[in-house]
């Protein structure tokens, strides 16, 4: 890849205002408030585009491309089924309790709610996780690096990856470090604007090249246009899952589990500087979010549309890091399919094409959208391509790391090690935290780099705790009779359901394993996903049904004490002086009228 | 916060719509445009970029408590939004 002087302008341009940021902010950071929660003042609109940037990481961008070029815009239900149902549930119904408790964590929440044992289970698997995800997003770019060839020429090869590595970390290490929370959100919405300007002249030349969503209609099949043909069955559409496994998987389970109860996500809207404000976060944040197919995987269907085949990329084609939220298994593979620009994969050792078993090349198609904006982008804006991708990999970092040390410093540090610091001893321990956070992430990138399966191995692990926390949550904010022994050991028996399906079942197609059925295979889904949303199902309605019974044989907690925490019990959020336009509830209904519109369009 | 966020956002879109739009002058009628086909994408988008980041640098400096720090600030002054 040849990069002219004014790109490397262009990119360096943004690390100077990242870090500036954080310089700029370093004087505001007097408390761990501060550095923890921005000081709750940040405006809703701020903390609306953070809410969704922080989750638009590595995984989101390269993957929704590449799904977007693998099985069409049926993707495109991961955010309109999958995110934002979720996003308006949360601001209107679960904000209140998150904001008005005073929790500065959602582990403090259930702290709150129920006991600490539960709290420590939940802080304690949110820290890991957010270690290892932050570490990949970190492997992820430094791959992608050297797949392009960014610094070809400039380091000698073997070191690209390291270099990568160690400054992609330096630099979110000291923004963090300066400016804490804020920085991390500042940063954010930077990255949200760089996105847009860089992705949305991408898809309007390339849906010029390709003559416009009716040009993309004509050269692919029906099912990659639409995204609800074919969902009366597993066989009939290219995920390999059906409505019903969709509704309540995806948009459910795996939607509300994440939206409403991950830390990442609700710490933007806790930053906000008042509950009205918190409330109205994730509704900000759902109006962009409903939009964003258009952006990320608009162009993997161009890039399969084009019909003219451009010149590789000089760079050779590394094996690339899967997606996190999609894999890719359902569609099979076959000559007829159109590949346009889509690169063959290739051995990272050999150099040569890689074959399937039915001796089909293998299309590589993680690499959707960075070979789209080097087909289309001439230099110049083509750094500025290239520096929304690495934003979107750094913010993916970074919304992983500031969360990682408020939960350590709250909810770890302060809960079990030390309890009667100072305010500026947890702020000094929120700055080493982040440290701290960054050192694991570099050695969880290095993890990934020396085990094939890592990606897998992490992503079970990641729905197997995921799936069944938004049964403790629901039942906890809604159910005041809801016991800390009932949600503890819920929450244990959800784990368990979640690992006893995954070792029951498999997927066609997979060998027992780790993909599933190493207890024994009594049953098999159409697909991987299938099976990810179904395990996620029954974990949620094994954590409902044991919290249920739990709580109703051990003694609830005296109601007074649950007032602030528990729907029933708590006083509506006052309104009156709002006009019916500035409701969150307005706000979230005109989300939802949007959304079923979109659903209409593109059936 | 004391920094208004529109502040340095709209200044990066004032520079990198700068760079753009001086680049797209100087490279007006450079073959590299054929691959965005025959758009002179870093004039026009970069134009695009200069407003919109002017726009938003605009209304940053018109709060203007951000630029002192000693007076306090809107959430410490105590009859702000109900906590």
């Amino acid at each position: 890849m040849n990069l002219s002087y004014i790109d490397w302008l262009i990119m360096l341009v943004y690390f100077v205002f990242v870090l500036g940021i954080g310089f700029a902010l370093k004087r505001y950071m007097r408390t761990s408030n501060d550095f923890f929660l921005a000081g709750r003042s940040i405006p809703a609109w701020v903390c609306g585009l953070a809410f969704i940037s922080a989750n638009l990481g590595a995984q989101e961008v390269i993957g929704m491309g590449a799904s977007g070029a693998k099985y069409g815009i049926v993707t495109s239900h991961f955010y309109w089924i999958g995110a934002i149902p979720a996003m308006v549930f949360v601001g209107v119904f679960m904000m209140p309790f998150y904001y008005g408790s005073k929790a500065r964590s959602v582990p403090e929440y259930l702290r709150l709610r129920f006991d600490e044992k539960t709290r420590a289970v939940n802080a304690i698997t949110f820290a890991i996780m957010t270690v290892f995800s932050s570490g990949i997003s970190m492997y992820a770019m430094a791959l992608l690096i050297q797949t392009l060839g960014l610094f070809r020429g400039i380091i000698p090869d073997q070191y690209i990856f390291h270099v990568s590595v160690i400054l992609s970390a330096a630099i979110v290490l000291a923004y963090i470090f300066l400016g804490g929370l804020t920085s991390a959100i500042y940063n954010e919405v930077l990255q949200f604007f760089l996105i847009v300007a860089a992705f949305a002249p991408l898809v309007w030349i390339g849906l010029k090249n390709v003559g416009g969503w009716n040009g993309i209609k004509h050269t692919l099949p029906a099912t990659m246009t639409h995204s609800w043909r074919g969902m009366g069955h597993a066989s009939t559409n290219s995920l390999g899952v059906e409505w019903v496994g969709l509704a309540m998987g995806l948009g459910f389970v795996l939607s509300f589990g994440y939206w409403c109860t991950d830390f990442l996500v609700v710490q933007r809207a806790l930053a906000a500087d008042s509950e009205e404000s918190a409330r109205k976060v994730p509704l900000i944040a759902a109006i962009p979010k409903m939009f964003f197919p258009f952006l990320v995987i608009l162009p993997g269907l161009i890039a399969v549309s084009v019909t003219s085949h451009m010149a590789q990329p000089a760079a050779s084609t590394m094996q690339h890091a899967q997606s996190s939220t999609v894999t890719h298994q359902a569609l099979p593979e076959g000559p007829g399919r159109p590949h346009g620009l889509i690169p063959v994969k290739t051995d990272p050792r050999s150099g040569r094409e890689q074959f399937d078993s039915n001796g089909n090349v293998v299309y590589d198609y993680d690499l959707a959208i960075p070979v789209m904006l080097l087909h289309f982008f001439p230099t110049g804006i083509l750094g500025l391509g290239l520096t929304a991708l690495l934003a979107s990999f750094m913010s993916g970092m970074a919304g992983n790391v500031t969360a990682f040390n408020t939960v350590w410093t709250y909810d770890i540090y302060q809960a079990y090690i030390n309890k009667k610091g100072t305010d500026q001893h947890y702020l000094w321990m929120g700055r080493m935290a982040t440290v701290g956070g960054i050192v694991l992430s570099v050695g969880a990138a290095y993890a990934a780099t020396s085990f094939n399966n890592i990606m897998d191995a992490l992503q079970l692990i990641f729905s197997l705790v995921n799936a069944p926390l938004f049964a403790t949550f629901l039942l906890g904010m809604f159910w005041k009779r809801t016991t800390g022994h009932g949600a503890f050991t819920g929450l244990i028996f959800g784990t368990g359901a979640a690992l006893a399906h995954h070792g029951l079942t498999l997927p066609d197609g997979a060998i027992p394993g780790i993909h599933g059925g190493w207890i024994n295979v009594i049953h098999h889904y159409p697909s991987d996903m299938a099976q990810n949303f179904w395990t996620a199902i029954f974990a949620f309605s094994v954590n409902f049904i044991v919290t249920v019974l739990v709580s109703l044989v051990t003694k609830p907690r005296k109601e007074f004490e649950l007032v602030g925490l528990v729907y029933s019990l708590t006083p509506r959020p006052v309104e009156a002086h709002l006009n019916w336009w500035q409701k969150p509830a307005t706000l979230g209904i005109g989300v939802l009228v949007l959304l079923v519109a979109l659903n209409l369009i593109f059936a | 916060m004391g920094l208004d966020i529109r502040v340095p956002l709209g200044a990066i879109f004032l520079i990198v719509g700068g760079i753009m739009s001086v680049y797209g002058i100087v490279t007006r009628s450079s073959s590299i445009y054929e691959k965005s086909m025959g758009i002179n994408l870093n004039l026009w988008w970069g134009v695009a970029m200069l407003v919109f980041g002017g726009v938003m640098f605009f209304f940053g400096r018109q709060q203007k408590w951000q630029d002192d720090p000693v007076t306090p600030r809107p959430w410490e002054r105590g009859e702000g939004p109900r906590h």
